[in-house]
């Protein structure tokens, strides 16, 4: 029978849209809105009449579940940007993350040896009362050279250390760094690292704060040792 | 107030399949599923079987999105009716009793705390007036089929629902529906004939 031109086509709309068409004649109802366009025309006409607002006040607050399920059955994840598809990658860039920031905190709460190339003693630099003994360390890749005291040497408030190559075939000091402690890693120019060879020498001198101001020593010499490697 | 606007543009960059999508329909459920589970739970009486039809409908509408006509239907209408659909099978493909689910004082029977009569800017003049009428319209209804009407619609009732719920013959309960149902759409035609 055609839906259409039953009498009872208002009344069925109303109790279709209201609910209390059920079961096996809603199922007809529903067949009949999809192969009559007259009925679905009736039904949109009482849609019309009929547009009830829901209050939001009803609302209630699904369980996280819910979401998470339908993410994972429906396989959201294909419809996202590339970098964002798995909880895999952020799982492994918060691993990633975390490591890169602990490194970076332990290398300035920590600078020692520790994240340092594998270093070899070149000199010992002494002051002339024998009083202190400063190591001189350097990488393997001549880089980098480190100075090791056996306890912390400050420089005072209006001081610095300023450390100093005297070439092996004589000539003027090379200074290599202003320090505020004798305790320093420093990275060395390649031109300042081919000096560090044997015979020439290492010194430290007190220097105003901020160093040198005419580029050669104007302080007494602390510390000094010949290089040896 | 849910804007429809919003709604429907994350329906369809849902329905378009692109890398967008996921995070258009997951902004669409945050912002739609709670109204859709309060109503189905006041439809079905009870929140598990409410959050089932809530993931029904929305695996529904991740599949209907890309069909959807945003010019033939309002938005938030059309995930209601999707919500109201699998309700309406669930309530008949399982033995729920209705009438014992809720508390009987929980029935709210002049629908005046479960819908919203304030205006919407995003509808059309003709639909604000539309839903004033309807509101002006059922309150004119007798009480009897207003109640009828309200208790179907909102809380899932079917006809012999409705008759122990209020304790009346079954033939007297469907004929308040039928001409409850037929007194508010002659009186929301004649105010709109009137406009």
């Amino acid at each position: 029978m055609k839906f259409a031109a039953n009498s009872h086509l208002d009344a069925l709309c109303g109790e279709y849209l209201l609910g209390t068409l059920r079961g096996a004649a809603r199922r007809r109802f529903e067949r009949a809105l999809r192969e009559e366009p007259q009925v679905a025309l009736h039904l949109r006409r009482w849609e019309q009449l009929f547009a009830l607002r829901y209050s939001e006040m009803i609302g209630i607050e699904p369980p996280p579940s819910l979401w998470k399920r339908l993410d994972r059955e429906l396989q959201l994840s294909r419809y996202r940007p590339r970098w964002d598809r798995n909880l895999g990658f952020w799982r492994a860039w918060a691993v990633a993350a975390t490591f890169g920031l602990l490194t970076v905190m332990a290398v300035q709460l920590f600078p020692t040896a520790w994240f340092a190339e594998e270093l070899t003693e070149i000199a010992r630099l002494e002051s002339t009362d024998k009083g202190v003994t400063l190591q001189a360390e350097l990488s393997k890749d001549r880089r980098t050279l480190r100075l090791r005291a056996p306890r912390p040497v400050i420089a005072g408030p209006a001081q610095s250390y300023e450390l100093w190559l005297l070439p092996a075939g004589g000539g003027a000091p090379l200074s290599l760094a202003v320090l505020g402690t004798l305790d320093a890693s420093l990275s060395l120019p390649e031109r300042q690292a081919a000096g560090l060879r044997t015979g020439a020498k290492l010194a430290i001198s007190v220097e105003p704060a901020g160093g040198s101001p005419i580029g050669a020593p104007t302080g007494p010499v602390i510390l000094i040792g010949e290089i040896q490697t | 107030m849910l804007d429809n606007h919003d709604i429907k543009r994350l329906i369809i960059t849902t329905g378009l399949r692109g890398e967008d999508s996921a995070a258009a329909f997951q902004a669409l459920y945050k912002m739609c599923a709670p109204l859709l589970l309060g109503v189905a739970r006041r439809l079905v009486g009870r929140r598990e079987l409410a959050e089932e039809i809530v993931h029904d409908s929305f695996t529904r509408i991740w599949r209907s999105a890309e069909s959807f006509n945003p010019t033939a239907a309002q938005p938030l209408a059309w995930m209601v009716t999707i919500v109201r659909n699998r309700a309406f099978d669930v309530l008949s493909s399982h033995d729920v009793s209705r009438v014992d689910a809720l508390d009987a004082d929980a029935y709210e029977d002049t629908g005046d705390g479960l819908f919203d009569w304030a205006a919407d800017p995003e509808q059309g003049v003709s639909q604000q007036r539309s839903a004033q009428h309807l509101r002006d319209c059922l309150a004119a209804l007798q009480a009897a089929e207003r109640q009828s009407l309200t208790l179907a619609y909102a809380y899932g009732m079917s006809h012999s629902d409705l008759a122990a719920h209020l304790q009346k013959p079954l033939g007297t309960v469907k004929s308040w529906i039928r001409r409850g149902l037929a007194n508010l759409r002659g009186c929301v035609e004649r105010y709109m004939e009137g406009a």
